[in-house]
């Protein structure tokens, strides 16, 4: 009996006790990069560009539902059934698009908390390091799940665009023409904050999230409804959230000639109709909030998923030399993410668009594996994916595509 | 990647003149196939391997791509096997196609990059490359590479990334390989090297083992082995696994385990699952289960193992000891508990007492004080606990309301009751899907 207690491993299922992981994954874009991303996709083309919302939205509903799917039925984290399938320079090459991806959206919950800071007037070289050590602290001596709920009901602050987005008055029958019209000027501004939103949306680490957690707490094709249920759900959320924040910024800043969102304060400005004078309060109590929740869980869970790669699954109890790769991946998220906001005159806000480009770039690899995984009925069987479903993909594969490739293009030639 | 876990050299591997002629698969993966003059026929896509008794399984076949096809050439058509090229013995190749016979294996599709159980090391791995070797005649499967260092060697272009690093190698004989592949291959080998394992490392193993590895590997156990190491392993991960393998398995497993476990497994698994399992159990079996699920774990009857060694007061010694040496596997066999003529419970009686006594004498006469502690069914946990301390004994029994012996409780089933309230604090939830 004792010798069961002791060999006890605490997982990444059992360290998220509280929320499921569709909710999880879904806040990956709430968080101060998606917030941001999304108030600067607002302030510079109003209701413009709001179609590019809609479509990240549905392409973060199919993938987050085909990384559930792959995860229940082949029950093996993303990177490791990559090597399985492709080889060690596959595996190798997505696990390293992974640990870069989340490094840059480290970067972004890192200079969320400074940005915040500021708000305050509180100093960056305070309030990194302290967030750094803070969330390390929690997650390695396992008492996070005691403060989770604390970060969560700090980040539902975000839930005040959606009133805000009401009292502002928009104008419904813009937002409507933005939302089903797709129309974009052609314009490296333009593509810059289309190729970030959708990076933002459909975060990398959500994708590996999903399908590690659903291996982790060994869901079966039974459970796969209620995944999906959440999975779905989340991914609605994430979409309504970002939706009402695009509003209320055309309706505030857009409609008041602030385009350029510069530092948090003028980010901040568009929940006055709401918040009043405390405008500035609650919006950086969100982005403390939502930083603190997806800075605890993205080191952890890209430590997790990279391990994969050994096909040991590691284990957060286990020592520094039993587990190397785990632990210097998660090292190397958190410390590479802190100096990288602390380099002095750093445009924070700048930073926060920047790291969701990078997430875009690297999703495509990704989700090329994700692709070739759904159509191979060996691995997936009766669960794979058809034809028409794997063309959809493709398209939505393909647009991503496009994007980076005419930002690149535009950035060098244009 | 250093790691503390042993590695076996195999007596094949160090023999003489072997490690300079291991050939990497990893490696030899899309090198060319030639004929004898050297002509060029297509690139090598896969070895397979046949498994049968022996202990390093010969390669029985290539997968070459000639044309844009994937063809098989038999085995037996190797002429000579190096890390940069394969030369047939016969120009004429028949553009066969592959067709899995029983215990073929294919080496890249389903062992390499795989995961497999190092048995002597007690860990699970990915293989980062595998070594075949001439070997009595044929070219064997010797080696399994499953370092860090190999993995990244791959990386590498050029003849960097085909050669072998033999220092990090393990036998073939010391591992498991779970590849499903929809056959059968079982090694004996495999099987004996997992029997000598102990239920608790196996328990881990299982848990760090991936989904349908995870399965092979219970498939491929002795059920009392497998039974043994369930009930070592956590509520949660159990559940997750009996959801992974056949219903009949699963019920095959449950039978063999102690029934106060098998009834909380069942207990937590929603009821159509539980139904499903239990109607693949004999008849026995499922009703005694069936009864014990009913009871509450805050219960002494959902606590109590119904597995007694039930005797009346008119045999004698020599049957009582006739029946636990019938039951002698059971750990919890440690004496028999004696009932009267209309099945009451009179006494327990321990080992000792029986081989102290004559063959022939009646137990009546060994019905004496101390009796045993009893309890009922109903009896609340908490009286249980309170009955232990204050009798010091190492064992309650159960009775129903008759006074019959259903059950007994013993010292570590009261463990197991008080434990998982404490130390579950983190596993509780499954969030959004509970």
């Amino acid at each position: 009996m004792k010798e069961v207690l002791t060999s006890r491993k605490l997982r990444l299922g059992a360290f998220l006790a509280v929320m499921g992981p569709g909710i999880i994954a879904g806040l990956s874009d709430d968080d101060p990069a998606g917030i941001t991303t999304y108030s600067q996709l607002g302030a510079q083309f109003g209701y413009q560009l709001l179609w590019v919302l809609g479509i990240s939205t549905i392409a973060l509903i199919l993938f987050q539902d085909l990384g559930a799917r792959i995860g229940v039925v082949t029950r093996q984290g993303l990177i490791g059934l990559v090597r399985q399938k492709y080889g060690a320079r596959s595996g190798l090459l997505s696990a390293t698009a992974l640990v870069l991806a989340n490094i840059g959206t480290m970067t972004a919950e890192f200079a969320g908390i400074a940005a915040a800071g500021s708000l305050f007037g509180i100093s960056k070289y305070l309030t990194v390091p302290a967030a750094a050590i803070l969330v390390s602290f929690l997650v390695l001596r396992g008492s996070f799940a005691r403060v989770e709920k604390v970060f969560f009901i700090l980040a539902s602050v975000f839930i005040a665009y959606v009133i805000a987005g009401f009292m502002a008055k928009p104008d419904w029958s813009a937002a409507a023409e933005g939302l089903f019209v797709p129309s974009m000027p052609f314009t490296q501004e333009a593509l810059f904050i289309a190729t970030a939103t959708l990076g933002t949306t459909l975060a990398p680490w959500g994708l590996a999230f999903i399908q590690s957690y659903a291996v982790d707490k060994r869901l079966t094709k039974s459970d796969l409804k209620l995944l999906r249920v959440d999975v779905w759900t989340g991914s609605l959320l994430t979409g309504i959230i970002g939706f009402f924040v695009v509003v209320t910024c055309a309706a505030t800043l857009n409609a008041n000639g602030q385009t350029v969102i510069d530092d948090a304060s003028q980010a901040a400005a568009a929940l006055k109709p709401l918040a009043g004078e405390l405008a500035k309060e609650v919006f950086a109590i969100g982005l403390i909030g939502a930083a603190l929740l997806a800075a605890s869980i993205l080191p952890l869970s890209t430590a997790y998923a990279v391990t994969d790669l050994t096909g040991r699954p590691a284990a957060l109890d286990d020592k520094v030399e039993e587990a190397p790769l785990f632990h210097s991946t998660f090292a190397a998220i958190t410390l590479v993410a802190a100096i990288l906001v602390l380099i002095p005159g750093v445009p924070l806000i700048k930073i926060l668009v920047l790291t969701q480009i990078v997430n875009a770039v690297l999703l495509l690899p990704l989700l090329f594996y994700m692709f070739g995984i759904a159509r191979d009925s060996r691995l997936m069987g009766e669960y794979r994916a058809s034809d028409r479903m794997l063309a959809i993909y493709g398209v939505i594969i393909a647009l991503i595509f496009a994007c980076v490739s005419t930002l690149i293009w535009l950035t060098i030639f244009g | 990647m250093k790691s503390s876990a042993k590695t076996n050299q195999s007596a094949a591997l160090t023999r003489k003149g072997i490690q300079s002629s291991l050939v990497s698969v990893a490696g030899a993966i899309g090198r060319p196939v030639k004929d004898q003059d050297g002509r060029d026929l297509g690139k090598l896509v896969d070895f397979v391997v046949k498994h049968g008794g022996e202990t390093y399984p010969p390669v029985s076949g290539l997968i070459v791509k000639v044309a844009g096809r994937r063809a098989y050439i038999d085995g037996a058509r190797i002429s000579k096997l190096t890390k940069d090229e394969v030369i047939l013995s016969s120009a004429k190749v028949n553009l066969s196609e592959f067709q899995r016979r029983t215990g073929e294996q294919l080496l890249d599709g389903d062992v390499l990059d795989h995961q497999i159980v190092d048995v002597n090391g007690l860990r699970v791995v990915r293989t980062s490359d595998l070594y075949l070797a001439p070997l009595d005649k044929e070219i064997r499967l010797v080696g399994v590479d499953v370092s860090f260092r190999s993995f990244i060697r791959r990386i590498f272009p050029g003849t960097f990334g085909r050669k072998p690093g033999v220092d990090k190698v393990i036998d073939w004989a010391s591992v498991a390989s779970l590849a499903d592949n929809g056959g059968v291959v079982r090694t004996t080998a495999t099987r004996e090297a997992l029997s000598r394992l102990r239920p608790a490392d196996i328990a881990d193993i299982i848990e760090d083992l991936e989904g349908r590895e995870q399965s092979a590997l219970i498939e491929l156990l002795d059920p009392d082995l497998a039974a043994d190491a369930l009930e070592e392993m956590e509520d949660e991960d159990l559940q997750g696994l009996l959801r992974g393998i056949s219903d009949e398995r699963a019920a095959e497993l449950l039978s063999h385990m102690e029934p106060d476990e098998s009834a909380e497994v069942l207990r937590d698994l929603d009821d159509e699952h539980s139904e499903s399992i239990l109607a693949q159990m004999s008849p026995a079996m499922a009703k005694q289960l069936r009864r014990l699920v009913e009871f509450d774990e805050t219960h002494a009857g959902g606590i109590m193992t119904s597995h007694l060694l039930i005797v009346k007061e008119s045999d004698s010694v020599s049957d009582a000891l006739a029946l636990l040496v019938e039951h002698r596997e059971r750990d919890i066999s440690d004496g028999v508990t004696v009932v009267d003529a209309k099945g009451k419970l009179l006494d327990h009686i321990q080992i000792i007492e029986l081989i102290a006594a004559k063959p022939t004498q009646k137990l009546e006469t060994l019905v004496k004080a101390p009796f045993p502690t009893a309890v009922s069914i109903e009896t609340p946990l908490e009286e249980v606990i309170e009955e232990f301390s204050n009798n010091r004994g190492s064992s309650i029994i159960v009775v129903d309301e008759k006074g019959k012996p259903v059950g007994r409780i013993l010292a570590d089933d009261i463990i197991d009751a008080m434990v998982p309230a404490e130390s579950t604090g983190l596993a509780q939830g499954t969030g959004a899907l509970s």
